[in-house]
């Protein structure tokens, strides 16, 4: 089955009652590995926008402070979803300048879940969807 | 217009045109045996897409009855909530891009897709690029059905309500994250229109050796008329795991 964004919050506060009418919002993995709760702004250089299922992926090289860069791989919701919310293939390309909002990976690798990317002339594109209201 | 094909080939079917010829005798046959009597079934064109509200906190159960679980199946739902408190069965093998079979397969965030031919409705889902068959032509269950993820269905209309009975379902497919199901699971769907752009399916599960009673849910689903199903291949660029303990990973070396 399905997973829900929050899951372990769910779970404390609804226990068997989610699991017997999941919603359905990632569909193919948990976001057990994302803090959910915290979103950090990445700033950095598209190396390049990978337009695949089941995830999109966001390859971003990010300075690190020391005249070196650290590359984040950013994981975003499907080119299924995505198509149907306004985003193309070509959303993203090599080169471009982006801030991403990322729910960060638990373990401190530089990844995460992509919420929403901020374009360099301020226009925002909503990634993750909102959780629906029960 | 991109569901313009489906909406060619059903109103092809419906006017009855020169795609099959009907056998003479067909005239009293039964709901969607033929092409001609295709054009009486009920428009579900276009694609549905599950509504999350009629999924969400207990909206889908009937009477808000969870399932009543037999004592061994209850002890294997409370040994999966345990691991969880682990870190354990944070998720399924969908991770590793196995698909979660029946029921979980229609309550997918990605859109589903009737086609009727003759004799047969056929059910095309987006996620991992699923396929269910319904046959419609009067045929029975196998006697000993081969365990398979979407099972074997056979269906029949009564009036606009297309009433599917799946059997032959893969043991390890679930009803409900940690809720496990017998050989002996027999699902029923009953699927009909209740507005112009609602579908609604009232799926029973029925399982003496899992289910103390029957359990029941109801889902609905919403028409998008200008979409497409879409291709999902799930191996094309897959960095999410789990692993036998059903702990998460992913991948992000390259």
């Amino acid at each position: 089955m399905t997973h829900r964004i929050c899951r372990r919050g769910f779970l404390g506060l609804l226990g068997v009652a989610v699991l017997a009418s999941e919603p359905a919002v990632l569909a193919h993995h948990s976001t057990a590995m994302f803090d959910m709760k915290k979103t950090v702004k990445v700033q950095g250089t598209v190396e390049s926008f990978e337009w695949t299922n089941p995830h999109t992926w966001i390859w971003l090289n990010v300075p690190n402070g020391s005249n070196a860069t650290s590359r984040w791989g950013i994981e975003g919701m499907s080119p299924n979803y995505l198509s149907r919310t306004g985003w193309t293939h070509g959303t993203l390309k090599a080169g471009d300048k982006i801030t991403v909002d990322v729910h960060p990976l638990r373990d401190g690798r530089t990844g995460g879940f992509c919420v929403s990317v901020t374009l360099p002339d301020g226009k925002v594109l909503r990634n993750l969807p909102e959780a629906p209201s029960p | 217009m991109r569901s313009a094909w489906a909406v060619l080939l059903i109103s092809a079917m419906a006017s009855g045109t020169s795609l099959a010829a009907d056998p003479p005798s067909n005239n009293v046959g039964s709901p969607g045996d033929s092409w001609r009597s295709i054009a009486r079934l009920p428009d579900w064109s276009g694609v549905w897409e599950l509504d999350w509200r009629s999924s969400f906190t207990g909206a889908a159960l009937v009477d808000k009855k969870l399932p009543q679980l037999t004592p061994r199946y209850a002890a294997s739902f409370a040994k999966y909530q345990a691991a969880q408190t682990r870190g354990e069965e944070e998720q399924t093998e969908q991770a590793n891009c196995v698909p979660p079979g029946m029921p979980g397969i229609m309550t997918q965030p990605y859109p589903i897709e009737f086609l009727f031919t003759p004799g047969k409705v056929t059910i095309a889902i987006e996620a991992y690029s699923q396929m269910r068959r319904v046959f419609t032509d009067g045929r029975t269950h196998p006697a000993d059905p081969d365990p398979t993820f979407a099972g074997h269905s056979v269906g029949h209309w009564e009036g606009d309500t297309l009433v599917v009975d799946t059997v032959g379902v893969l043991p390890g497919t679930s009803l409900a994250p940690g809720i496990q199901h017998s050989s002996q699971l027999r699902i029923e769907e009953r699927i009909r229109r209740i507005s112009d752009d609602t579908l609604q399916i009232h799926t029973t599960f029925r399982d003496p050796e899992a289910l103390a009673e029957p359990w029941q849910v109801v889902r609905t689903y919403v028409r998008h008329r200008d979409w497409d199903i879409k291709e999902y291949v799930c191996t094309q660029n897959n960095r999410d795991s789990a692993d036998s303990q059903g702990r998460a990973g992913i991948n992000i070396e390259r």
